[in-house]
């Protein structure tokens, strides 16, 4: 099983309502499409995991955190360039998310060029 | 008034009739024998003397009737034993003597009879009068003793109360009571007797002097109650803190007659509310410190949840950067996203000021408080320590819940020591972890709020030792969390206790009193319900 790779969609897993509100919006100034999801278990419910060409996903979350996240998609064999972002990510927690896979660990507030460059190049590669 | 008056008739007249009628034969027999044995003597012509003594003893002793018996006697026994010879008129004379003897002794024994009878009214009267006399100093001593153990009893009652009770008039009168315990008070010897406005002023401690006699000439002057506190020196040189009460006492035209009032002994009560004052500074000084502690402890969700909203004013700074720099600049888009960044800046600001005004020491102040409220405040602010393990929080809070009295940051620090506790319990267990917080409406105008959780449970230790103080299980933390917050449910009139869940977990729950007046606010519409 693997995931597509065409699709231009950028999925939002934050459980914080304004974050992901304003993530959204940020994306959409910038003029990426994205959809936005509560928790891992919702994206992971959605199906949109197989067309979903950048994950940006928050680390610590009420279920499911976003390493655990990134672990299941990985075993599902659905790797998706990851940006994590988080408000407190140790280095342990940066390395383990990066020796995973992702493409990038984001601390909060991040600067928006930087995600924006960031998912460009995933959506590119 | 009429007083029946129980007369008896003097004893003069002999009581039986034969006897009185006999001493009026006897005597006049005596009289004859008497003569006779006189004349035996040569001494002639003695029977009438005798013959009066006669009658007079049996007038005055056997009464009229036998009396004139005894005269009709005497004129025979003259008449035909020692003077038959004499002439008719001679005899009658002398019978006529007789006679009017007789009727002079029957006045005489009647004036005696009356006399007698006045005599015994007025001894009945006496006698009357003596009993009535009696019978009031028997009530008079019986009021004096009710007076007088009344006066103990209210002795005894100054004494306990440390309260004495004078009355004093103003110049140029003087004091005029001063009750026992006012002595005591006011460190007088009872012995020098009642003292004097100048001798009570002397003996107040020197800085307090001018501000009395202030507050009494003001008082004095507008007729009106004062009331002062002051500090009596007392003779050994100890100093009493006091507080005197005085109410004017007006006369009929409205002038003011005289002061009465109390001198209260306020030095103990003074001195406990000055120990329950540090007692609950040093208690606020504690609940102050375990907050801070767990604050300590919270720092890293507490910044997570601060840079929460601060990322998503970021995030809506660059989106309204991008559309104002766009080649077509969005003034609208720009607009809203704006409007976000200054959304989520004050919702930044609310979070930090909830941190700051729980780790702030303030006073402790009540006020009418929703506990929903509170809950959710705590809620939202321990989010991010949930959030990181991973504990799923489920609140079901009763919509209709009326407000308490409380101070809101105590009432937060108990439900953040009982919310970071099963935080604590869960941390390790590998089941579902879940905290339910419910508010609900409990019996005996309190309402509850409880922690529950899936957690390891409670300690196998007694369940009332989890409250004392430095109990821990935990190797971080004071061991204060669950004492302070049992003391400071207590002083708000709650209770707080702990209970294990079945099959996991343990639960802590907490009452707080429902204010009179909200229950009332409460009762109206069901009132008027029951009426229709």
């Amino acid at each position: 099983m693997s995931c597509h790779k065409e699709s231009k969609l950028v999925a939002i897993v934050d459980d914080d309502d304004s974050v992901r509100g304003t993530l959204q919006e940020l994306l959409r100034s910038a003029g990426f499409y994205s959809q936005a999801f509560e928790s891992a278990e919702a994206f992971l419910g959605s199906g949109h995991q197989r067309e979903t060409a950048c994950l940006i996903t928050d680390i610590r979350m009420p279920g499911m955190s976003g390493l655990e996240l990134q672990a299941t998609l990985n075993a599902e064999r659905c790797k998706i360039p990851t940006i994590f972002i988080t408000a407190h990510g140790d280095e342990e927690m940066r390395f383990q998310a990066l020796r995973e896979g992702a493409v990038e660990f984001l601390p909060k507030p991040f600067d928006d060029e930087v995600l924006i460059e960031t998912i460009r190049a995933a959506l590119n590669r | 008034m009429n007083r029946v008056v129980n007369v008896k008739w003097p004893a003069g007249p002999a009581t039986s009739v034969p006897l009185r009628y006999g001493l009026a034969v006897v005597s006049v027999a005596a009289a004859l024998g008497l003569s006779l044995a006189l004349t035996h003597f040569h001494i002639p012509q003695t029977f009438g003397a005798f013959a009066l003594s006669a009658i007079a003893v049996t007038f005055w002793y056997a009464g009229t009737a036998p009396g004139i018996l005894a005269a009709v006697l005497s004129s025979i026994v003259r008449d035909y034993l020692f003077e038959p010879t004499t002439s008719t008129e001679s005899r009658l004379l002398f019978d006529l003597v007789f006679l009017v003897f007789a009727l002079l002794m029957t006045q005489v024994v009647r004036g005696r009879n009356d006399l007698q009878l006045r005599v015994a009214e007025r001894t009945a009267e006496l006698t009357q009068l003596n009993d009535n006399l009696k019978r009031e100093i028997a009530k008079h001593n019986q009021v004096e003793a009710e007076l007088r153990l009344s006066e103990a009893y209210l002795a005894e009652a100054q004494r306990l109360s440390h309260t004495g009770s004078w009355a004093w008039s103003p110049p140029p009168g003087d004091i005029r009571y001063w009750s026992e315990e006012c002595f005591r008070v006011q460190g007088f010897d009872p012995k020098g007797g009642q003292p004097s406005f100048e001798e009570f002023l002397q003996s107040v401690h020197p800085d307090d002097q001018a501000r009395i006699v202030e507050v009494i000439e003001s008082a004095v002057r507008e007729k009106e109650e004062f009331e002062f506190d002051y500090r009596i020196i007392h003779p050994g040189g100890e100093i009493r803190d006091a507080r005197s009460f005085g109410h004017p006492v007006l006369g009929p035209t409205g002038d003011l007659v005289e002061y009465v009032g109390t001198i209260i002994d306020v030095t103990e009560r003074r001195q406990a509310e000055k120990e329950r004052e540090r007692l609950r500074e040093a208690q606020a000084d504690l609940a102050h410190v375990s907050r801070i502690t767990t604050m300590g402890e919270l720092t890293a969700s507490l910044a997570h949840e601060v840079n929460q909203p601060i990322t998503a004013a970021v995030n809506g700074a660059s989106t309204c950067v991008r559309w104002l720099t766009r080649e077509d600049p969005d003034l609208g888009e720009a607009r809203e996203a704006a409007l976000g960044v200054i959304r989520n800046a004050k919702r930044a600001a609310d979070i930090i000021n909830r941190i700051r005004s729980i780790s702030k020491k303030g006073e402790s102040k009540r006020q009418l408080a929703d506990v929903n409220e509170l809950i959710q405040e705590m809620n939202a602010l321990l989010r991010s320590e949930t959030n990181r393990h991973s504990i799923s929080v489920r609140t079901e809070l009763d919509p209709e819940l009326p407000k308490v009295m409380a101070d809101s940051v105590q009432v937060q620090q108990v439900m953040m020591n009982l919310i970071m506790n099963s935080i604590d319990a869960m941390k390790s267990v590998d089941r579902t972890r879940e905290l339910a917080i419910q508010s609900r409406r409990a019996e005996d105008r309190q309402l509850m709020i409880s922690v529950s959780d899936t957690g390891v449970g409670l300690p196998p230790q007694p369940t009332n030792q989890i409250f004392d103080a430095f109990f821990t299980t935990k190797s971080h933390g004071l061991g204060m969390g669950l004492r302070i917050s049992r003391s400071i449910v207590e002083s708000h009139g709650g209770r707080l206790w702990a209970a294990d869940n079945s099959p996991h977990g343990a639960t802590f729950s907490f009452t707080l009193p429902i204010p009179v007046e909200a229950l009332e606010f409460r009762a109206k519409p069901s009132d008027a319900h029951t009426n229709v």
